[in-house]
Formats: C-alpha cells, structure tokens, sequence
C-alpha cells in the first residue's frame, strides 16, 4: 500500500504528493506570513475533454522520491529569484474526477508583483519537469499517457500502435 | 506503484512509468551489473522487443535520482567519458511527463 502522503520541505518551500483530495486553505495557510502582502494561488483541475473528445477520469502517477526531489528544486530556485516568503505546491495522485484540482501552488511575497510572476513561473517548471504522469480515460476506448511537452494526442497505453 | 524489492547482489533495478509501464505491463526488471550506460537500451530492447523505437527513444534516464546521459550507440567515446551502472544502483526511465 502506498503512503496517502510524502513530502519534503525546507526553509520557505514545502511540497508534497498525496492520493487525498486538495485543500486550498490548507496550502494558503502554509504560505501565509506576517511580512507578505500578497498570497497568489494556482488551482489546476481536471478538464472534460481532450481536442473535442469527453475524458471519463484521469489518472496520476508519480515516480515520488525523484518527484519530490524536482518540486523542492523548483521551489527553492524560484523562492530565492523572487524575493519569495515561502512557496509550497502540492500535487494528487491516483483518480482525479473531472473538474477536481490536480495541483496546487501557492506563493507569498512582501508584494504582489513577484508573487504574481513567481507563481506561473513555479507552474510552468513543474508542468515541464516534474516526474508526474497523467493518463486520460475516455468513454468507450482505451486511455492515452499525455505529454506535457507537445500538446498532441499521447500515447495509447498498449504501446502497439501508438502515434506519438 | 508498489515498494520495489531490493535487487539480487550483483543486480540492479530498473523502473518503468507511464508508457514505459504500459509497454512492458511491468513496474520494473532487475538486470546484471556493471553495465555501461550506453547498452542499457539494448539490453531493454532485448527482454522487450520494440521498446527502444517506440518508448525510449522519447525518454530520458535516472541513476540513483540523478539524470545522465545515454550516449549514442555509435558514438566512439562513450564508453569512457559516460556512467556505468552498479549493482544496487536504481535506474528509471522517465517518459516526458505531464503534471499538473
């Protein structure tokens, strides 16, 4: 049985995988501070389709020791580029149903124009490097591993006949 | 993914995820060590025809939570400048990922 939760953290960044459902609240709250003006929170959640066609679920999957390593990497390079308070992003594995979040990143800073900015950035690093995988379940056929990278149709899960 | 056993003495590991997971329908291969970085492909592709064209070529490699290189097959250096992997070494193959 896999543990519902492993993290990682040091000074002003936490980060975390969990199979339970995520909490805006609770990662604002670890960002939170008495010298920060501005909190900015990213919410990622699970969309119904793929290129027009209905996606049923997805499905996380992590290769966790090396995606924790990546996330906490992530975080304390953009906590210090930024003049960061504190950083945490938080990421759920497992089944997602559709319109859930799948990620949550939140940042503080003593203003808010770099907590705006440290947030995308935090975003996009983990979106292309974080070793997290998603497979979409479509209604009436088999699912596809998505990539990040290109945007196009994935790989069917079989890996007979795929197009990459 | 379950908690992968200890390789053998003299073994090494080798995790599989996403596609890499699917092709194989396994959560890893336990391989004999030493084995130079770059016939790591081909001893895959052995135990799983097909896998180098249609999973590895679009992934990269961890040893022990680090990336490395994979040289080319025929590149003449390789052998000198790039890993070996050890016994008891954990090898992953990370296909691109997609978090978020």
């Amino acid at each position: 049985m896999e543990p519902c939760l492993t993290e990682s953290s040091e000074e002003g960044c936490y980060v975390a995988l969990t199979h339970k459902h995520l909490h805006a609240q609770d990662i604002m709250d670890r960002v939170r501070s008495p010298q920060a003006g501005a909190i900015v929170l990213f919410a990622g959640t699970t969309r119904d389709n793929f290129a027009g066609k209905q996606v049923k679920e997805l499905q996380y999957s992590a290769y966790i020791p090396m995606a924790l390593k990546t996330m906490l990497s992530i975080c304390t390079d953009i906590r210090v580029r930024h003049g960061l308070k504190s950083i945490a992003m938080m990421h759920r594995l497992g089944t997602v149903p559709i319109g859930e979040e799948s990620i949550l990143i939140a940042v503080s800073a003593p203003h808010r124009q770099a907590a705006w900015r440290a947030g995308e950035e935090a975003l996009e690093n983990c979106k292309k490097h974080v070793e997290v995988w998603k497979r979409e379940e479509f209604e009436g056929e088999e699912g596809v591993w998505r990539a990040n990278r290109d945007g196009l149709p994935g790989q069917k899960t079989t890996g007979k006949d795929e197009e990459i | 993914m379950g908690a992968i056993p200890k390789p053998p003495q003299g073994q090494f590991n080798v995790l599989y995820f996403a596609s890499a997971n699917s092709f194989t329908s396994k959560e890893y291969d336990t391989l004999p060590a030493p084995l130079p970085i770059g016939k790591l492909f081909d001893a895959l592709e052995e135990k799983h025809s097909g896998i180098k064209d249609k999973i590895l070529s679009s992934c990269l490699v961890t040893v022990n939570l680090n990336y490395v290189d994979v040289p080319n097959d025929n590149s003449e250096d390789a052998s000198e400048s790039s890993v070996v992997i050890q016994a008891g070494d954990e090898v992953a193959i990370i296909p691109p990922v997609s978090s978020g």
